[in-house]
C-alpha cells in the first residue's frame, strides 16, 4: 500500500549508536512508510499523546466497566431507601447518587461509555464510508456526475442538520432497541463533509504522475481508485473522521437529551443528562455534571489526536 | 463580476430546488401521516379520516401535493391549467403577477397542526425573541472572538495565547445544553438563585410575550418590561458567546497569523513603521478579511437562533418553535422552518462568495 509516497527517509540511527568510542559504527538507512514517518511525529505531540491516553482508558472503561459494574434498568433500590432527593458525590459513590431512583451517578457514566463512543465511532464509520464512495465517485468521474453529487452535498449542507437528525429520529426511532437506528441516522447524515473532501482531494490526486502512468500501463479504474488514489488521500480522511467522532457524541448526547434519542432505559450520556433536567430546582449538580464532564472529556481527547494527526501527516512540518 | 454573480445566483436555484424536495421528502416519509394524530380516537370515523384526507387534498398523487405545496400548481386549475395562475400567467410568479396565493413562493406555509395559526403567523411571531437573543450574542461573541483572536495571534506563546487555546479547545469540546444547564443549576438553583432559569418574561408580572396584551404592558412600563427582558437574556447569551468564541477566535487568530507572516508586513516593518502602525493598519485590515465573511455565513443564525439554547432556556424563539413542533409532529411548522432556514443558509453563502470576490481583487471568477 502507498508505494507513490514512500519517501523513503534516509535516517541515520543515532539515536540507537553503540556507546564507546568506536567510530566505525554502522549508518543504519531505513526506509520509512508513511504510517511509520507519521507515527514518529504524532509522538512528539504531547497533547495528541494525552488525548490517545484518555481515549484508550475510555475504551477500557467502555469494555471493561459495565462488565465490572452491571447496569440492570430494572434493579433499584428497595422503596424505604428511595428518598426524592440524590445524594451528593461522597467515598462510596465518588459521582454522588441520582434523585428519584437512587442510581449511582458513576454506575451510570460508566455504563453510558458503551453507548456514547458506540454510537460516536459507528455513526462515523458509516458517515466516513458512506462520504469516501460519493466523493471518489464525484472526484473520479468529474464532469456531470460530479456537478449532481455535489449539488446534493450542498442541498444537505444548507439543511439545518441537528434539526433533520432529530426530526428522523423522532419519527423512525420510536422503538424499544433503538440504538442502531440512531447509529445509522447520524451516519446517513453525516457525510458531507467527508464528501466535499474526498473529492477534492481526488481531483488534485488524479492529475498526478503516477495516475497517468498507471492509466497509461492499462490499470482498470477500479484499481487505480482503490490502490493509488485512495491510500494517498487516507490520512485527510481520517483527520476529518477524528471530528466526524466529536460531533457525533455530542448530537447523540443532545438528541437523547431532547428525548428522541436512544431509548430511556439505556443509560447514554445523553440519556443520564437529560433524566437530570427535572431535579434543577433541587440542585443535585452531580447529576448532570458527570454525564457532560465525560463528554468534554472524550471530545478533547478525540480532538487532540485530530491535532496530532493533522501535525503527523502534514509534510511540511517536521519531526 | 456580473457573470460571476449571474452564475452563483443561477447556481443556488438547484439547491434551493433540491432543498424543497428534501424537506418535503423527509415530512412525507415519516410514519403516519397528517392523520396519525386521529388514530387512536375512537371518535373519529374512516369516514371522517377521508374527509379530512380529501378536504386537505392528501388524497392526490404526491407529485400533485407537491406541486400545489410549492406553489407551482394552481389547486383549482385543470389538465395542464394546473401551471396557469387565476391571472392567466404561470402561478409560480409572485402573487401581484399571477394571482396564486398557494404554495411556499408565495409566502403561503399553510396552518399549524397545533394551534390552527398560519404557519407564517407564528414563525414571525418567534422570530422577534430570536432576533434579539442571537443579536446579542452574536454581537458579544464576535467582539470578543476578534479581540482575543487578534490579541492571541500578536502575542503568539504568551500566556495570553495558551490561556486562550486552552479555553477554545475545551468551549469547542462542551455541548452547548451541559453548558445551559450547568449554568441553571449555579444561578437559578437553590443556592445562589438570582437569575431566571428559563423563558422571556417573568409570567407572573407580564402577559406572555408577543401577545398584546404584553404590547399593552409595555407601552405603559417599558423600563421595567425592558429589564425583565435583560434578567432572561443573561444566560443564554452567556451560553451561546462561551461556546461560539471557541471556533471563532481560532478563526481569527489562524487569519491574523497568517497575515503577520505575509512579506508586506515585513515590508512594512522594515520600513521602520511602529509596531502598532503595522500590527492594526498592514496585518489587522487583511486578517479581517476571511474574518469578515465567515461572520458573513453566522447572519441566518439571527433567525434561524439557537436549537439547543433556547430549548433549554424555553426561549421563545424558533428554536423552541422547532422543537415544540418536531414533539407535536406539526408538519407544515417543520417544513415552514426547515425550508426558511435552509434558504437563509444558501442566500448567506451567496452573499458571502460575492461579497468575498467583491472585497478582494486577487479572486478570479
Amino acid at each position: 500500500m502507498a508505494q507513490e509516497i514512500e519517501r523513503g527517509a534516509v535516517v541515520a540511527d543515532v539515536e540507537n549508536r553503540p556507546e564507546g568510542p568506536r567510530t566505525d559504527y554502522e549508518v543504519g538507512l531505513e526506509s520509512l512508510s508513511q504510517w511509520q514517518l507519521a507515527w514518529r511525529k504524532f509522538k512528539k505531540h504531547r497533547l495528541a499523546l494525552i488525548g490517545l491516553g484518555i481515549l484508550i482508558a475510555l475504551v477500557v472503561i467502555a469494555i471493561a466497566g459495565p462488565i465490572v459494574m452491571p447496569f440492570r434498568f430494572d434493579s433499584i433500590a428497595r422503596p424505604d431507601q428511595i428518598v426524592y432527593q440524590g445524594r451528593g458525590p461522597s467515598l462510596s459513590h465518588p459521582f454522588g447518587e441520582t434523585g428519584g431512583l437512587q442510581r449511582d451517578v458513576l454506575l451510570l457514566v460508566v455504563n453510558g461509555a458503551r453507548w456514547s463512543l458506540l454510537i460516536g465511532f459507528s455513526s462515523m464509520a458509516i458517515g466516513v464510508v458512506i462520504g469516501t464512495i460519493i466523493g471518489s465517485i464525484a472526484g473520479y468521474a468529474g464532469g456531470a456526475v460530479d456537478n449532481i453529487l455535489m449539488r446534493v452535498v450542498d442541498v444537505m449542507l444548507s439543511l439545518p442538520i441537528l434539526f433533520v437528525i432529530l426530526v428522523a429520529a423522532r419519527f423512525f426511532a420510536g422503538a424499544r432497541d433503538n440504538i442502531w437506528t440512531i447509529i445509522i441516522i447520524f451516519g446517513l447524515f453525516g457525510w458531507m463533509g467527508v464528501a466535499r473532501l474526498v473529492r477534492s482531494l481526488f481531483l488534485s490526486i488524479r492529475e498526478r504522475e503516477f495516475v497517468e502512468a498507471a492509466r497509461a500501463v492499462g490499470v482498470r479504474d477500479r484499481r487505480i481508485i482503490f490502490k493509488h488514489i485512495l491510500p494517498n488521500a487516507l490520512s485527510p480522511i481520517v483527520v476529518a473522521a477524528s471530528l466526524i467522532v466529536a460531533g457525533n457524541i455530542i448530537g447523540e448526547a443532545f438528541v437523547s437529551f431532547l428525548g428522541y434519542g436512544v431509548n430511556p432505559i439505556t443509560p447514554t450520556w445523553g440519556n443520564v443528562l437529560s433524566s437530570a433536567l427535572t431535579f434543577i430546582p433541587l440542585g443535585n449538580w452531580w447529576w448532570p455534571f458527570f454525564p457532560g464532564f465525560a463528554i468534554i472529556l472524550t471530545v478533547l481527547a478525540v480532538n487532540f489526536i485530530g491535532d496530532g494527526l493533522r501535525d503527523a501527516f502534514d509534510p511540511r512540518s517536521r519531526a | 463580476m456580473t457573470k460571476y454573480v449571474i452564475r452563483r445566483i443561477v447556481q443556488a436555484i438547484p439547491v434551493l430546488f433540491g432543498v424543497s424536495i428534501v424537506v418535503y421528502g423527509i415530512l412525507l416519509s415519516a410514519p403516519g401521516g397528517p392523520t396519525a394524530r386521529f388514530a387512536n380516537n375512537p371518535r373519529i370515523t374512516n369516514e371522517q379520516r377521508e374527509e379530512f384526507k380529501k378536504a386537505w387534498g392528501l388524497d392526490q398523487p404526491i407529485p400533485v401535493q407537491y406541486c400545489r405545496w410549492l406553489g407551482v400548481c394552481n389547486p383549482d386549475g385543470q389538465g395542464l391549467g394546473v401551471f396557469i395562475g387565476p391571472k392567466g400567467l404561470p402561478n409560480f410568479l409572485p402573487g401581484v403577477l399571477s394571482g396564486g396565493t398557494n404554495g411556499v413562493l408565495h409566502g403561503d406555509f399553510g396552518y399549524s397542526i397545533d394551534s390552527g395559526e398560519s404557519v407564517m403567523g407564528r414563525i414571525t411571531r418567534a422570530a422577534l425573541p430570536t432576533f434579539i437573543l442571537a443579536s446579542f450574542a452574536l454581537v458579544i461573541w464576535i467582539t470578543i472572538a476578534v479581540l482575543m483572536g487578534v490579541v492571541a495571534a500578536v502575542k503568539r506563546n504568551s500566556w495570553f495565547d495558551q490561556v486562550a487555546t486552552i479555553f477554545a479547545y475545551v468551549g469547542f469540546a462542551m455541548p452547548t445544553f451541559w453548558l445551559g444547564i450547568m449554568l441553571i443549576f449555579i444561578f437559578s438553583g437553590p443556592g445562589l438563585n438570582i437569575l431566571p432559569a428559563g423563558g422571556m418574561t417573568e409570567t407572573r408580572l407580564s402577559p406572555p410575550f408577543g401577545s398584546n396584551e404584553y404590547w399593552a404592558y409595555f407601552g405603559k412600563q417599558p423600563l421595567a418590561a425592558l429589564a425583565d427582558i435583560g434578567r432572561h437574556l443573561i444566560l443564554p447569551v452567556i451560553t451561546l458567546v462561551v461556546v461560539n468564541i471557541a471556533g471563532d477566535s481560532r478563526f481569527v487568530r489562524a487569519s491574523m497569523l497568517e497575515a503577520l507572516g505575509q512579506d508586506y508586513v515585513r515590508t512594512a516593518k522594515a520600513k521602520g513603521l511602529s509596531n502598532r502602525s503595522v500590527t492594526f493598519k498592514h496585518a489587522l485590515r487583511n486578517a479581517m478579511l476571511p474574518v469578515v465573511t465567515n461572520i458573513g455565513l453566522e447572519i441566518p443564525f439571527l433567525f434561524t437562533g439557537a436549537l439547543v439554547t433556547e430549548s433549554i432556556f424555553s426561549w421563545p424563539g424558533i428554536g423552541k418553535l422547532t422543537i415544540d413542533a418536531t414533539r407535536g409532529f406539526d408538519y407544515p411548522v417543520l417544513m415552514g422552518v426547515l425550508l426558511i432556514t435552509a434558504t437563509l443558509v444558501v442566500l448567506a453563502n451567496l452573499f458571502a462568495d460575492i461579497a468575498y470576490a467583491f472585497v478582494d481583487p486577487r479572486i478570479k471568477y
